[in-house]
């Protein structure tokens, strides 16, 4: 490939990504590019990457991986700003409850409205209800116990709110045991 | 009992949960979750159920149902113990729920500060689009949107006047006919603009009965063309085929 087109692909990268409202999956990205070498790709991703966004002071954007895909975002340092110019005062934050909840889905998934509750010692009925409106988690499924409770695991959009590519860049529970163990109670499990 | 049992009562609502409150009491008095003293706690969380004015049943039955479950725990202490290591105790069980309840509590801070991070970058839907092409963003909507729209719309609706008492009736076969013929007419039907024409609850009661009931029977489909957009109804020309 000549530096041209080189030139052109990581334009048209950009323009796509501007354009859509969703990460994009490289793949399609690819395809559409007729690029077969993941290399390849990744290599006009770091172009863009470095050249265009990340590292000029003058750019408004970054390119970031989240939720399987690729997009472009805002930097973090003109939030404030931007909330201005919006006139949004405050950015709505999920709720203690909310996130016990979603830290139960997110480790023990699929799970019953039953067992969060039981696991966080209270009755877990809205912020079960508040996630599913906000749409980070879904129903899979009925357990197959009497009554046929829900079964609630996380989604893409939880994914993308937590700024994560897939579910393996959540620490295993291992790691958040050894985690915690080092941190802040050494005598934890000992 | 205690002399800091004051200081609890400004954070009423502050604990999650009882865990929530057990691990703050065990973190006070400086304990492992292992060795914990459970008298000591026991008599510092009734304490704190006391301080508390009224009791909401439905918000304080999770703590009470914990105390109860302290004070058993206490009882049984008194009680000469059978040796039996297979038998799990109520307070191995208890200690087995904090040590979870605390991974739970790390890993909602965990979640906390990456939502903190997250939520500084802007993405571009954050902003409402002005998409006008129809076609572009048709996104079939679940009877909970609708629902949720539905209610919103009645809410607006109870707080009108009105002057007469309809004695009309309306069935849902009559209503049929009417969206038939009117999607007929127009190609299709948006929904609030539909339910706010019509005169009383009970019409709107039965009309989105009907609507629900058609799109049960894929006689209809609603989608919504943008988020927080309103929903049209459609008539679902594959879905007659079928039927």
């Amino acid at each position: 490939m000549n530096p041209e087109q080189i030139t052109q692909q990581i334009a048209l990268i950009e323009a796509i990504l501007f354009v859509s409202k969703e990460p994009v999956e490289p793949g399609r990205i690819m395809e559409f590019l007729e690029i077969k070498d993941i290399e390849e790709f990744e290599k006009l991703l770091a172009a863009m990457e470095k050249e265009h966004l990340q590292d000029r002071l003058d750019r408004g954007l970054f390119l970031k991986r989240t939720g399987g895909g690729l997009q472009l975002v805002t930097k973090p340092d003109l939030h404030d700003e931007l909330k201005a110019f919006f006139t949004i005062k405050q950015s709505t934050k999920l709720t203690i409850a909310s996130l016990e909840t979603l830290s139960i889905i997110a480790y023990r998934q699929p799970a019953t409205l039953a067992e969060i509750s039981d696991m966080r010692g209270v009755n877990s009925t809205s912020p079960v209800k508040n996630l599913l409106q906000k749409k980070l988690i879904k129903i899979t499924g009925r357990k197959k116990v009497p009554g046929l409770p829900a079964l609630y695991a996380t989604t893409q959009e939880f994914l993308i709110y937590f700024g994560l590519n897939d579910m393996t860049e959540l620490p295993s529970l291992e790691e958040l045991t050894e985690l915690f163990e080092e941190k802040e109670q050494p005598s934890l499990f000992k | 009992m205690e002399i800091e049992t004051p200081s609890y009562q400004v954070q009423t609502d502050f604990f999650q949960g009882p865990l929530d409150l057990l691990l703050h009491l065990i973190r006070k008095n400086k304990m492992k979750i292992m060795e914990i003293r459970l008298s000591q706690i026991t008599a510092e969380y009734l304490a704190y159920l006391e301080s508390k004015k009224g009791i909401n049943p439905s918000r304080e039955s999770d703590f009470l149902m914990t105390a109860a479950t302290l004070i058993y725990i206490k009882s049984r202490s008194l009680l000469p113990k059978p040796e039996n290591p297979t038998e799990e105790s109520p307070e191995k069980q208890l200690i087995h729920t904090l040590i979870e309840y605390e991974k739970i509590q790390k890993i909602s801070k965990m979640l906390q500060d990456m939502e903190y991070t997250e939520l500084l970058l802007w993405r571009r839907l954050e902003i409402g689009e002005n998409f006008t092409n129809r076609e572009y963003a048709l996104k079939e909507v679940s009877a909970f949107q609708l629902a949720e729209i539905f209610f919103d719309i009645v809410k607006k609706k109870e707080n009108e006047q009105f002057l007469y008492i309809s004695s009309k009736n309306y069935s849902i076969a009559e209503k049929q006919e009417e969206i038939s013929t009117l999607l007929g007419k127009n190609g299709f039907i948006d929904f609030s603009d539909y339910v706010a024409k019509l005169d009383s609850i009970e019409e709107i009661l039965v009309s989105f009965f009907t609507l629900l009931e058609m799109i049960k029977r894929h006689l209809l489909i609603a989608v919504q063309e943008q988020l927080f957009g309103t929903i049209s109804i459609y008539s679902n020309e594959a879905g007659k085929l079928d039927n």
